[in-house]
């Protein structure tokens, strides 16, 4: 009897293991273009259908309001149409919607940054937006916000609202130093003279006073800050064909800066953007770069921060004009047939309006509206100051190890910082590096 | 009913050794289903991947990678990047797992003595060992944070504030350092309880024994306690080696690999190679490597350290 049991035990598990198998059915692309059939748009407006919306962002604290307010809103607008989320934390999202895609369940719509653009293009996954959205509809976007989002010559993602890397600076502080908190340093040679002074300054408890940051830990987005302060100094990193385009001055400039601010101990060294926010909101860093909703990890620590945050555009270095590169948080779209599309169009256009964003956008993510008819919506007062920004973004190439550069990037920021490296050495050997990667 | 009986037939009967073997095949068969399933066969793939081009592309698309002259190799043994991850990881293999082996036994010893509160003691001990891992990470980035965090603080005061800077996980040279001592407090539990249930299978006699002939204590613990501790003790080292080996979320949560890759192990290559550059066949190339090095290190090691039979 015992044998039996033993037998039959095996029997189960070995059955339970077969049946971990299976699979998905596999939509079927259309690979028609905007606006679709004329009969997918009748067919939207009476067809039963359900977006799969991948959103990182549905699991974070004080983003979860407005995206449900947004699918009831749209639900109650389309009751033929349901919103089914696809969550999984920021880090893995990406993964989650390729293995998704992989078994044959691709989503439709994707929130996402703007360097995932790359990736996904790469891999097969998104379509390009005008498949999915009108040309007169796209039409009231930013041109320079649509070339940011260009692969190849065609635009991969919709962004929802947009900022470029701005310099925040503590008024507080500034007044302390002696400095006017209305002026702040529009070049780097202003901030470095003002540094002077900031550096002098200590908080209540003694703790020393950092008068810049520049994020350079290894983590992406330090990778894109980087890329920015190299176009504030009239440089770049790739050229139009995504190849290495670093033999410039302007890059040269800009990790010779990195390297001067930390010779001066001005900037927290090997620091996150999360790091520099802590320090900020703290009272321990003057001023810093980051994105515009960098702002809302700052507020989240100290609720005062609005009373001595002020921000300015970039900081004009050697020969440049204090460019800087478009950051983003966009829609992606994948293709699973022209209702879906349809349906993606219809959602798409009822969420990019003020009435859904203003809220949003002002006071929850502070950023710039990425649609001109929008350019008079109110700002969060915080941002008042880097406004002039949009106008003078660079568009910058993207290419699909875009990730794996930005931390290439990342240690060569660290080689001429915390390794000491002379700039040259470090630069020679991040090109070396580089070129490898982008074969 | 005398030609009923007549035509039935004898009932087949297996050997009892046959019965036997069928039946330990039927158990074991579940157990081969799961290793050939879920081991040996994405090991093999992953092989497989290791000398193609694979892109994420190809899993969207279904489309097999294609062969590409073991570019993904070449690639890595001219990148300049294979050999410091290979020096690192084995630096951080050594590092922790003889430091651990050295603090889970000192624990274990004191632990044997009959302490008051032991009980309590290793109840508590255990707590780092059920924290998940990325939590210790960013305790310990947080411990470790230059401007505010603990160990900052503490070093000023030790130091009367001659040291106000000191930044363990900025500093090329200690990044390693830093989180190998994470790696530690949340290890050393496990290899403490381990080594403690080894100690307390020496049997009494033979140390009374000893103790009677006046051995002394260091003489009794390296001639008696380790030689009956051979068996746990090379399973508790096996276990660190293959641990640490694999110590991917601590490293990467904490350093990102830098700075200056100074923290970057093969663990960290090869995410790198395969999810952000998403090269999928190249981050198999460093898997493959990351495989056979490891597999090379327990082979050593347990060729080394072969346990004797006490008893």
């Amino acid at each position: 009897m015992k044998r039996v049991l033993a037998l039959v035990l095996a029997l189960c598990l070995a059955l339970s293991l077969a049946a971990c198998g299976g699979g998905n059915s596999t939509s079927q692309p259309s690979g028609s273009t905007a606006g679709g059939s004329s009969s997918a748009a009748d067919a939207v407006l009476s067809e039963e259908i359900t977006i799969k919306f991948a959103n990182y962002a549905l699991l974070e604290d004080g983003y979860t309001e407005f995206w449900e307010g947004v699918k009831s809103g749209f639900e109650t607008q389309y009751p033929n149409i349901t919103i089914e989320w696809v969550t999984a934390p920021y880090g893995e999202i990406t993964n989650q919607v390729i293995n998704m895609a992989g078994g044959g369940d691709m989503v439709d719509i994707m929130f996402g940054e703007l360097d995932w653009i790359p990736t996904l293009e790469d891999a097969g996954l998104t379509v390009p937006v005008t498949s999915v959205l009108t040309e007169e509809y796209l039409a009231d976007f930013y041109p320079s916000v649509l070339d940011s989002c260009r692969v190849n010559g065609e635009i991969y993602g919709l962004p929802m609202y947009i900022s470029p890397f701005i310099l925040y600076y503590n008024k507080d502080l500034f007044e302390q130093a002696g400095l006017d908190p209305n002026t702040p340093p529009t070049t780097y040679d202003e901030m470095l003279t003002m540094a002077e002074s900031l550096s002098k300054l200590t908080t209540a408890d003694g703790n020393p006073v950092y008068p810049f940051g520049q994020t350079t830990a290894s983590v992406a987005v330090s990778g894109a800050a980087l890329t920015g302060m190299v176009y504030n100094f009239g440089g770049t990193v790739l050229d139009e064909n995504g190849q290495l385009a670093t033999g410039n001055q302007g890059f040269k400039d800009a990790f010779t800066m990195l390297h001067t601010l930390d010779q001066k101990g001005y900037n927290p060294q090997n620091s996150k953007l999360k790091d520099l926010r802590q320090l900020f909101a703290t009272g321990q860093l003057a001023m810093y770069y980051d994105q515009s909703w960098g702002f809302n990890g700052v507020s989240s620590i100290n609720p005062d921060a609005a009373s001595f945050t002020a921000s300015a555009p970039a900081l004009k270095g050697g020969s440049g004009n204090g460019a800087s590169i478009l950051q983003g948080q966009v829609l992606l779209y994948m293709d699973n047939g022209d209702l879906q599309r349809e349906a993606c169009r219809l959602l798409t256009e009822y969420m990019l309006t003020e009435d859904v964003l203003v809220d949003y956008i002002t006071n929850i993510t502070p950023a710039y509206p990425a649609k001109q008819s929008m350019a008079n919506m109110e700002l969060n007062p915080v941002l008042q100051g880097a406004a002039s920004s949009i106008d003078n973004l660079s568009s910058a190439p993207f290419v699909a190890a875009q990730a794996d550069l930005n931390l290439e990037l990342c240690t060569l920021a660290q080689a001429v910082t915390v390794s000491g490296t002379d700039v040259d050495t470090a630069i020679a050997s991040f090109e070396q590096t580089a070129s490898g990667m982008l074969g | 009913m005398s030609t009923s009986t007549a035509v039935r037939q004898p009932r087949m009967k297996l050997k009892k050794t046959t019965g036997d073997q069928l039946f330990s095949l039927a158990l074991i068969a579940p157990t081969l289903l799961v290793t050939i399933v879920f081991i040996i066969v994405p090991v093999i793939d992953s092989v497989i991947k290791s000398f193609t081009e694979y892109k994420i592309k190809n899993i969207i698309s279904g489309a097999p990678g294609v062969w590409n002259n073991f570019e993904n190799y070449i690639k890595l043994f001219q990148g300049g990047k294979l050999w410091p991850a290979v020096a690192h990881t084995l630096l951080f293999v050594v590092g922790v797992v003889v430091a651990q082996f050295v603090l889970g036994m000192a624990l274990a010893v004191i632990l044997n003595t009959g302490l008051k509160g032991a009980r309590f003691i290793r109840s508590v001990m255990m707590m780092p060992w059920v924290v998940p891992t990325i939590i210790s990470a960013l305790v310990w980035m947080w411990i470790f944070q230059p401007q505010y965090g603990l160990l900052k603080y503490a070093v000023g005061v030790f130091t009367g504030g001659a040291v106000s800077d000191f930044a363990i996980l900025n500093d090329p040279g200690t990044a390693l350092l830093g989180v190998a001592i994470a790696a530690l407090w949340k290890q050393v539990p496990l290899t403490t309880l381990l080594l403690l249930s080894g100690l307390q299978n020496v049997p009494d006699d033979m140390l009374e024994a000893a103790t009677i002939d006046g051995a002394s204590r260091s003489k009794k613990f390296f001639a008696i306690v380790i030689p009956y501790m051979k068996s746990v003790i090379s399973i508790v080292v096996s276990m660190a080696i293959i641990e640490n080996f694999k110590q991917f979320p601590l490293i990467w949560t904490m350093t990102g690999g830098g700075p200056s890759e100074s923290t970057t192990t093969l663990a960290i290559l090869s995410y790198r190679e395969a999810f952000v550059s998403n090269n999928l066949g190249s981050g198999a190339a460093v898997t493959t490597l990351w495989m056979l090095l490891m597999i090379l290190v327990v082979a050593l090691y347990r060729k080394l350290f072969q346990a004797e039979d006490m008893n």
